[in-house]
């Protein structure tokens, strides 16, 4: 919810009820008054009403509905006050104000105040859990791994247990006594195992159902993603290649240009180009694919074998604007099938490019041609690599191109 | 050799049969062809074809795809032969094929005449490796220094010259090429390779059981 001063309660109340937003914060202001009926009811609505706004199309609109792949969730709406500073300094407050009542000699009993803080404290930590941005915040700080919702929960009942002992020490009058302390526990873990032990079944029926209506929405939602997209792509393409029917170099352009996108899109764990050799690698054959054709002007596919991974440093970077070099080389001026392979090892990353062209002969290449010897061999060398092409009428012609790692090799991934 | 190969063609697409049907030469006689797993597995034990063309996603059975229909014929093994024919490029694919015992792994993107080549090679009892799975291969087996076998009967790591021969098939190599840049025979060539294909198969390597326990193939 947009907008939000504190919980963002007035805000959500206004959107529901359609009315402005500052009539109905002076609304709780006023209620106040009687009895704090505004505080508690504000607090009442913050925990027990979900954040979102129900009428926003985006939650509303059911998956099966939905044409388009899956949208992005809203942005974490942002909050004007810091509530967890507000609180604090309100529990400071109260401290120093109990601190000079004391020094001022009024009789405050100062045996209730550990145990209510205790029990607060508690029920504080577990109830922020149905505050989404509160719990969001928690998972960022817990790195997003860690179950902190649960954490937090067990921390709350773990405090709230403890204030509920020492309350009842307090009111048996014992102080704390260690037997009144053990009685108590004993009799309230009991209680709760009792209960527990009645509601357990009830429990496990609700959780499976969840679980199933979970597993059902998620299907869905994939489900409608690979529509959307078979819309997006596929069935585009396919009209285009329809209407180009009768140019089969661009159907086949097309064509080749769609199934990569449709296996870069079905298996989706491929990492970003910026992150990844391999990934970037195939970013450079995509390009040379989409914009250069063969001597006779039909498309070329290239065949793509990588293995191994690492992030892309600057060697790496002058290794793939060599390969590229090479690959339109191999594509305009050689003979499919075109081979690409890349190897990332521990110690250095090798490319080969090959064609079967009728070869050429590299000493007959002027040294002004800038082509062969300076974008694709010197561009290397000058890196520290080492560059060769081997080139005969009979096997075509082969670019080899190794590039040793700079700096510390990273883990492999495969 | 004058006797045609037989053939059984599974793939649930008609289109797809057709045209692989189609780029087959004269030394491939196509005996059937079956669109589902049960009907891959029938077909198979009342045809007895040399080779099987396995497409890898198939309908039907439990939902096992090419995998299935070689486990449902494991008794046929001697007889006939799994060649593994796909779209895809996904290494749990390759993997749960290969290693329920399928010979080779090719991509539908082969010209008819390396087909045929590849069907006839593994009639004969080889191994045919596209060049993506012996990328894959080199993938699973580690490129490092360390990663090399020192004795034959080793199953986790390959060979000098097993891994040699997978890095020419990966750059696009044929055999007779492969043969030809190591001065070996190509019956040699074929012999590592069907090397590294039993190594496939049986090694306990991290990176396949890690793969195929992701996917719950074993």
């Amino acid at each position: 919810m947009r907008g939000r001063w504190v919980g963002g309660v007035a805000a959500a109340l206004s959107a529901h009820l359609r009315l402005p937003v500052p009539a109905v914060r002076l609304a709780f202001v006023l209620l106040v008054l009687p009895a704090g009926v505004g505080l508690w009811l504000y607090l009442f609505w913050w925990v027990t009403v979900p954040t979102g706004n129900p009428d926003d199309p985006s939650t509303t609109r059911p998956a099966a509905m939905s044409r388009l792949a899956a949208r992005q969730s809203l942005v974490e709406p942002g909050r004007r006050l810091p509530v967890t500073d507000v609180g604090i300094a309100l529990l400071m407050l109260a401290g120093a104000v109990l601190l000079v009542a004391l020094r001022r000699g009024v009789a405050v009993d100062t045996r209730w105040v550990l145990p209510l803080l205790f029990l607060l404290g508690g029920l504080a930590l577990a109830w922020s859990q149905l505050d989404a941005a509160q719990r969001g915040r928690l998972q960022r700080v817990a790195g997003g791994r860690t179950p902190a919702p649960v954490l937090a929960v067990l921390g709350g009942v773990l405090l709230a247990g403890v204030g509920v002992v020492l309350v009842v020490g307090q009111v048996a009058g014992e102080g704390l006594a260690p037997r009144v302390l053990a009685q108590a526990v004993v009799a309230s873990l009991s209680v709760i195992a009792g209960v527990g032990l009645v509601l357990a079944p009830w429990w496990l029926r609700l959780m499976r159902e969840l679980g199933d209506e979970r597993t059902a929405r998620a299907r869905e939602s994939e489900r409608a993603d690979i529509a959307a997209h078979l819309h997006d792509s596929v069935l585009q393409t396919l009209a285009l290649i329809r209407a180009h029917a009768d140019d089969s170099a661009e159907v086949a352009r097309m064509a080749r240009a769609q199934e990569r996108e449709l296996r870069e899109w079905l298996y989706a764990d491929r990492p970003a180009p910026s992150t990844s050799v391999a990934a970037g690698l195939r970013a450079v054959v995509a390009e040379v694919e989409d914009t250069r054709t063969g001597p006779d002007g039909r498309p070329v596919a290239v065949d793509v074998v990588v293995v191994g991974d690492r992030p892309p440093d600057d060697g790496s970077v002058a290794l793939l604007q060599a390969t590229r070099e090479a690959l339109v080389n191999a594509v305009t001026h050689g003979h499919p099938p075109v081979s690409l392979y890349l190897e990332v090892r521990d110690d250095a990353l090798e490319v080969f490019v090959r064609d079967r062209g009728e070869g050429f002969d590299l000493e007959a290449i002027g040294a002004d041609r800038f082509g062969v010897r300076e974008s694709i061999l010197g561009r290397v060398r000058r890196r520290g690599g080492t560059a060769q092409v081997t080139s005969s009428a009979q096997r075509g012609t082969e670019v080899h191109l190794v590039m040793p790692t700079s700096g510390d090799p990273t883990e492999e991934s495969s | 050799m004058n006797e045609p190969v037989s053939v059984l063609l599974v793939d649930d697409h008609a289109l797809v049969r057709a045209g692989v049907r189609a780029s087959l030469d004269a030394r491939v006689r196509v005996v059937g062809e079956a669109a589902d797993v049960d009907g891959a597995v029938r077909a198979v034990h009342e045809l007895h074809p040399s080779v099987v063309l396995l497409d890898v996603h198939l309908p039907g059975g439990d939902g096992g795809g090419g995998a299935e229909v070689v486990r449902g014929c494991t008794d046929l093994l001697d007889v006939t032969r799994f060649l593994a024919l796909s779209v895809s490029d996904a290494a749990e694919d390759v993997v749960s094929v290969i290693r329920v015992g399928a010979r080779g792994y090719v991509t539908k993107a082969i010209d008819g005449p390396t087909l045929s080549d590849a069907v006839l090679r593994v009639a004969g009892g080889d191994a045919v490796f596209s060049p993506r799975l012996a990328g894959f291969v080199l993938d699973a087996f580690g490129t490092s220094v360390g990663d090399v076998a020192t004795t034959d009967d080793e199953l986790d790591r390959l060979s000098a010259r097993e891994r040699e021969v997978m890095r020419l098939i990966a750059r696009g190599y044929s055999y007779k090429e492969v043969a030809g840049e190591l001065f070996i025979s190509v019956k040699t060539v074929e012999t590592h390779v069907s090397a590294v294909l039993r190594k496939l198969q049986l090694s306990n390597r991290n990176e396949l059981t890690r793969w195929a326990a992701a996917r719950r193939l074993l």
